[in-house]
């Protein structure tokens, strides 16, 4: 494809951001390889748009340096960085055509017309809305709005493209179908991308690698599976998939009694005193559970397709999921007692 | 929030000193004495040392209250209708409404004068029903704003299934919704009357401001003091109207904590 | 045999039901119509239609347009022309100016802002004897800040500036004519998105090419319509022209206001009625103008 760009390596380097006396973004460092796609993920406050925003250029009161393809962008203005962006919500000229919307990056660079009609509608077929062009924005759905703010990004052919939170205001269909068009552009085009949104699912399932954000601190970045079973922290832990979390003693510095369930978890959680009360992170994935004549009772089951959550309670405050394969779950009803197993290999402790 | 530009500062500044200026002037003049000498407040009270001050000054305050009633009792329920079951003649109603703003108040008053029987021209309160006229575009836009920002349907249909009344809803549930719709709606009709000029004069009632611009040709600096106090005065009102909630807000949170 | 005839009877019973809901809605709407267009039908309709019917007898009880003619000679001529041009410059100038401190304004917050709104609230509803008394004791010949520019050595009399004539009129108009465009443009300047800006800086234009291609078509629709309502409010204004005025401007308000209190005999009776329906007929062609002005635009960006 002749439009074929390559995208620009983006270098973070200790970015902080504050607002008076609070810190949006501390110590921020990241590198986005050429042509990768990278989601922050996290809590609205989290730092993720304030570091999307420094990179667009948008936010200059900072410290720490942004650099692109190696060049520091400290004195460079937010109209000369080449970057394409695609806002939220409302970002769209609403007195032009969708055709003339995405034009105009084209328009302020003095591409002649004729170049621009061509160039846009060309754009605007490969989101599919060629037909659309003469459409203004009001005229358009919301998921149409959104996919010509895209071509009008892609249209000055920039080497990175920012996209902050663009589906979290479609609806849940138009937005599945819109985030697998999004990735699909992208590759194709292999432009180096920074996605910003809330939306676990979201990220996980078009990133290259995601980057959890809390607080204005990078928690940890790294390939969607890893995040998921191999978490660094307990709020990434918690963040990324459905978590439980069972109170518990420090039996010994490596042993944790939880549940009536003695664990060895030397290898994966931070030291800790023996006597300390804890709080055991437990995927429900990582929950077995038998039959048996006494012991925790199944409340609730959901039934979620390949698996079935199971909802035990235990005594405790709250209930602590169980998920396991729907053809084993058949064989629990409401009200049985089950003797809970948790597997030693994917479980956190945090004190309390 | 952008920051402001130069040029933005510029015309703040420009605007500032263009409204200022008349005022300090004026505030200058009214504060001078007996025969033009030294200072004193002496302008400030001659207004109120004049006879006939309370007198009209009742019969503007009254011609507010009717005034309101009017407007309260007159479009509140018609732009709550034109929301909830008369929505097709809403353009026609909103068109009938802002009419009113292009028609100029002197032709009104000469229409007035030769159409309205003799009994209604006879009573001051024939000015009410004009000033509700008067008054109707920007009404009407105040109700209409408030009720755009709430789910009027949903609260009436809410209503209903426990049992209320048209009339009750509109009561208990409506207008207090859009309380500040509302206000703002009474504020100007209520400001119009106390302000009005035009249609008074013309039609030869004895309103407050009529008679206040019929003394102020006696004593020019008493006048002068008494514009500038009325406006001085108009902003207080205002701004302890804009900030008395947010200061019992504050008494609230403070106490719960 | 037997489904199809109790399809046959549910189908009647269902039009039946409609009839009845249909019948039913109709008094709810004429109540619900009913105050308001008999309100404005009494109290606006029928005094301008009174109006105009007088306005067509002359003193013999002739129907006759013939005194609108007279309209066109004259005094009333220059009235109108007067009035006319007043109500343009003020609306233009104030449109500017208003659109201007409007644009500050909605960069501003907190309680600045809630001072600024409140006074706009307030200026926009001052005028007659009390504002004019106001300019003229800061910029009358005597005035303070006359006396103060003077100082500056800037004789604002020198040229032909009068605070009674035609140049201070339009001046001392800018009082309420100014807080009036704030108020009503406001809304229009908050409902700019800033994403619109941010696009922009994003795909490389200026801020000159954001002004010129998104800003400025984007606000076109409500300038014209808040500079129509300040043609209006200029137009019809009649407590400021007649207490700034010694007679000196012919003003169509202030001419009708003679003819009332009855201190000059016209010769013809319903000259009143005919100067009061030509304002009115002044507006409408203003409003024809504006809706063609803004069909115009809205085709053009």
């Amino acid at each position: 494809m002749s439009n074929k760009s390559h995208g620009s390596v983006v270098e973070f380097e200790s970015v902080t951001r504050s607002f008076g006396s609070i810190t949006a973004l501390r110590d921020f460092s990241l590198v986005l390889h050429p042509g990768e796609l990278i989601s922050l993920l996290g809590p609205s406050g989290c730092g993720k748009t304030t570091a999307l925003r420094i990179l667009a250029g948008i936010d200059k009161d900072h410290t720490g340096l942004v650099k692109i393809d190696g060049k520091p962008m400290t004195n460079v203005g937010a109209n000369k960085r080449n970057i394409g962006m695609v806002f939220q919500a409302y970002s769209l000229f609403p007195n032009m055509t969708a055709l003339e919307n995405v034009g105009y990056g084209l328009r302020v660079r003095g591409v002649d017309s004729t170049a621009r009609g061509k160039k846009a509608k060309d754009l605007l077929e490969l989101v599919g809305l060629g037909e659309q062009s003469n459409r203004r924005p009001t005229e358009l759905s919301g998921g149409q709005q959104q996919r010509v703010a895209l071509a009008r990004a892609l249209a000055i052919e920039p080497r990175v493209l920012l996209l902050d939170e663009p589906l979290s205001a479609l609806d849940a269909q138009v937005r599945s179908q819109l985030r697998e068009e999004i990735r699909r552009i992208q590759t194709t085009l292999g432009i180096t991308t920074l996605f910003v949104t809330h939306d676990q699912e979201e990220a996980m399932t078009i990133s290259d690698r995601v980057g959890v954000m809390n607080k204005g601190n990078l928690e940890q970045i790294d390939a969607p599976s890893n995040l998921y079973n191999k978490p660094l922290t307990p709020f990434v832990a918690g963040f990324v998939g459905l978590t439980n979390y069972i109170q518990g003693f420090m039996e010994s510095k490596s042993e944790v009694q939880v549940l009536n369930q003695l664990l060895d978890i030397s290898d994966h959680s931070p030291s800790l005193k023996k006597g300390e009360e804890v709080r055991v992170l437990v995927r429900p994935e990582s929950i077995s559970i038998t039959k048996a004549s006494s012991g925790a009772t199944v409340l609730t089951k959901s039934f979620l397709g390949p698996m079935t959550r199971i909802g035990l309670d235990a005594g405790l405050k709250e209930l602590i999921y169980a998920e396991v394969p729907s053809k084993e779950a058949k064989k629990f009803d409401t009200g049985d007692h089950v003797k809970i197993s948790i597997g030693t290999d994917s479980v956190m402790v945090e004190s309390v | 929030m952008r920051k402001l530009s130069k040029f933005n500062i510029f015309t703040l500044i420009f605007a500032a000193f263009f409204f200022i200026a008349p005022l300090l002037g004026a505030f200058g003049y009214a504060l001078r004495g007996v025969n033009g000498a030294g200072h004193s407040l002496v302008n400030f009270r001659w207004i109120f040392q004049q006879q006939g001050f309370y007198t009209n000054l009742g019969v503007s305050l009254r011609l507010a209250a009717v005034t309101a009633l009017l407007v309260m009792v007159l479009m509140v329920p018609t732009v709550v209708f034109l929301h909830l079951g008369g929505k097709r003649w809403r353009r026609l109603i909103e068109f009938v409404c802002l009419v009113p703003i292009v028609v100029p108040v002197v032709s009104l008053a000469i229409g007035a004068q030769i159409s309205m029987p003799k009994w209604l021209q006879s009573t001051p309160y024939e000015l009410c029903f004009f000033y509700v006229i008067v008054s109707m575009p920007y009404v009407y836009r105040a109700v209409d704003i408030g009720l755009q920002s709430i789910s009027l349907s949903t609260l009436v249909e809410a209503s209903q299934s426990l049992g209320a009344s048209g009339l009750t809803t509109l009561r208990l549930v409506i207008v207090p919704a859009i309380r500040s719709a509302v206000t703002g709606a009474l504020f100007i009709s209520i400001a119009l009357s106390l302000g009005e000029y035009a249609l008074a004069s013309l039609l030869h009632f004895n309103t407050f401001p009529t008679w206040v611009t019929n003394v102020s040709q006696e004593n020019i600096l008493g006048s002068i003091a008494l514009s500038v106090s009325t406006l001085i005065g108009a902003w207080v009102v205002l701004l302890l109207i804009v900030f008395l909630p947010k200061i019992r807000s504050l008494r609230k949170v403070s106490v719960n904590v | 045999m037997t489904t199809q005839i109790q399809t046959e009877e549910v189908l009647t019973a269902s039009n039946r039901r409609q009839n009845l809901f249909s019948g039913f809605k109709f008094p709810k709407t004429f109540l619900g119509l009913l105050p308001i267009l008999s309100f404005a039908g009494i109290f606006l309709v029928w005094p301008l239609s009174a109006i105009f019917r007088a306005s067509l007898h002359d003193n013999h009880n002739h129907i006759t347009f013939a005194v609108y003619r007279e309209l066109f000679t004259g005094i009333y001529r220059e009235a109108f022309i007067t009035s006319f041009k007043l109500a343009f410059l003020s609306a233009l100038i104030a449109g500017f100016c208003g659109a201007a401190v409007s644009a500050a304004l909605v960069r501003t917050s907190g309680t600045f802002r809630s001072l600024i709104s409140s006074a706009s609230g307030v200026l926009a509803n001052t005028g007659g004897v009390p504002l004019a008394f106001m300019f003229i004791a800061a910029y009358g010949q005597d005035g303070l800040i006359t006396k103060f520019l003077l100082w500056l050595h800037w004789d604002i009399y020198a040229g032909s500036f009068d605070i009674f004539n035609f140049w201070g009129i339009l001046f001392v108009y800018g009082f309420f004519q100014i807080p009036l465009m704030v108020i009503i443009f406001t809304p229009a300047m908050e409902n700019m998105k800033k994403e619109w800006a941010e696009a922009n800086d994003s795909l490389g234009g200026s801020h000159f090419q954001y002004l010129r291609y998104v800003a400025i078509p984007t606000l076109i629709p409500a300038f014209l319509s808040a500079t129509l309502l300040l043609f209006a409010s200029s137009f019809s204004a009649y407590a400021t022209a007649r207490a700034m005025t010694i007679g000196n401007l012919p003003l169509v308000p202030l001419v009708i206001g003679t003819l009332v209190d009855g201190n000059v005999i016209p010769s013809e009776a319903n000259l009143g009625d005919a100067l009061a329906m030509g304002m009115v007929a002044v507006s409408v062609v203003v409003i024809a103008a504006y809706l063609a002005l803004l069909r115009f635009s809205k085709r053009r960006s």
